[in-house]
């Protein structure tokens, strides 16, 4: 009987030391691509997060939503479109970052300061597709909805 | 065979090995993009050396979660009592069979030592790539065991971004898009002096980009190829045996494009190297 015990309780700290080391510090780290522009898609995807977000709570996740391509006018898009711009309020209220590829705005010669809803030159990161690898690299679990 | 009078297997590794110079490997890329059978040889060779490397680079790591829990219990066990058995030996000076203790004492030491060290990370890390992969991996893992891969194996580990980038379509504008993305994350990579190797999967439509007879890029991908030794187009085997069947054709390649044998096979087994996954 006592060996049983031993086992279980064994067991069981294995089992939460497996669960500390899966949150990692509690936080969830979620990298999103968007590199296409089509209007619908691009809501039903800042809907995907916000879902996400919902459901394990804005303290307990880390997204970044790497913009690249034609990505970009996600954000051009919500300069203008007001359903969009709110959307993107919203998850910037809940802490996530919205990240633009510097070779997509050199490339289609656009002004982030014009062009683009809310953006600084914090928001602006060299190349988007090495974003995100190096997001990957440190943690970062990739979804391309 | 045809290739193996064209291609010692020394020329094929060493080509694979990455360590040919730069008119041998442009005959050779051209040769083996032309020759499905070399190609395919190619394809295993490379496999072959990246899970070689891989079974290398992480040794102690064991295979797999259920098997390896049990030997590692039996392993401390047997670990420890061969230590104690030892200790006793040694102080009472009691004649033991010395040849069988130095036989199985190190591999009792290995394992205990080796599991206390990845039982913290290994249920999180491997364990879904583990299950798809371990059947292929099982293999090359003996074969790392008993030869010492060294030269590709430093070479592999000092490669600081691996990135498999993913093409499943074949929109036009998509496939132009995806070659500048390809493109700008190389140039990226080598202006700020980082090494790195970018492999491109195609399967299902994908596919359309490294056809010899169809591709509108063919003339874009063989500049890239030119001019990045660190980029490789890999078709999946699974889609051209289905094009193969349905369109009663062998699918031609481009030249330099490999055959690797499943897509989705290939993009797991890459994340759980280590590399890091996009699809544009």
């Amino acid at each position: 009987m006592r060996k049983v015990l031993a086992v279980m309780a064994l067991a069981l700290l294995a089992i939460g030391s497996g669960c500390a080391s899966m949150s990692t510090g509690g936080k969830q780290k979620v990298v999103y691509h968007i590199n296409y522009n089509d209007e619908a898609q691009l809501k039903a995807a800042l809907g995907n997060v916000q879902n996400h977000i919902a459901a394990v709570g804005k303290d307990n996740v880390d997204v970044k939503v790497v913009m690249h391509g034609n990505g970009v006018d996600l954000l051009k898009t919500a300069n203008t479109d007001l359903d969009m711009q709110q959307k993107v309020v919203n998850l910037k209220n809940e802490g996530v970052d919205f990240e633009v590829c510097n070779n997509t705005l050199v490339k289609k010669k656009i002004n982030y300061k014009n062009d683009l809803f809310d953006v600084s030159e914090k928001d602006i990161v060299p190349s988007g597709v090495a974003e995100i690898a190096r997001l990957q690299q440190q943690g970062y679990v990739y979804i391309k909805p | 065979m045809s290739q193996n009078n064209r291609f010692s297997d020394e020329f094929l590794n060493a080509f694979v090995d990455d360590q040919l110079d730069g008119e041998e490997k442009d005959r050779a890329y051209l040769e083996i993009g032309q020759d499905e059978t070399l190609n395919r040889q190619v394809c295993e060779l490379r496999k072959l050396r990246d899970l070689t490397q891989h079974a290398y680079r992480d040794l102690p790591a064991p295979p797999s979660a259920t098997t390896a829990a049990g030997k590692r219990r039996a392993g401390s066990r047997f670990g420890i009592a061969a230590c104690l058995v030892l200790a006793f030996g040694t102080v009472l000076g009691l004649q033991i069979d010395a040849p069988r203790l130095t036989a199985t004492a190190p591999a009792g030491d290995a394992d205990p030592a080796t599991a206390a060290g990845t039982t913290a990370v290994a249920p999180v890390v491997t364990a879904r790539p583990a299950t798809t992969a371990s059947p292929t991996r099982a293999a090359p893992r003996t074969v790392a065991a008993t030869s010492v891969p060294t030269v590709g194996a430093t070479a592999a580990s000092d490669i600081r971004n691996k990135v498999i980038v993913h093409i499943a379509d074949d929109k036009p504008a998509q496939l132009e898009q995806a070659l500048g993305d390809i493109e700008s994350l190389l140039r990226y990579y080598r202006d700020s002096h980082e090494t790195a190797r970018v492999q491109v999967v195609l399967n299902g439509r994908g596919i359309g980009l490294v056809r010899a007879d169809t591709s509108a890029f063919a003339a874009r991908i063989a500049r890239l190829q030119k001019e990045y030794d660190n980029l490789t187009f890999a078709a999946c085997q699974n889609t051209l045996e289905r094009l193969h069947a349905e369109q009663g054709v062998a699918i031609r390649l481009l030249p330099g494009v490999i055959v690797i044998d499943s897509g989705v096979a290939e993009i797991m087994r890459r994340q759980s190297q280590g590399w890091t996954y996009l699809q544009v």
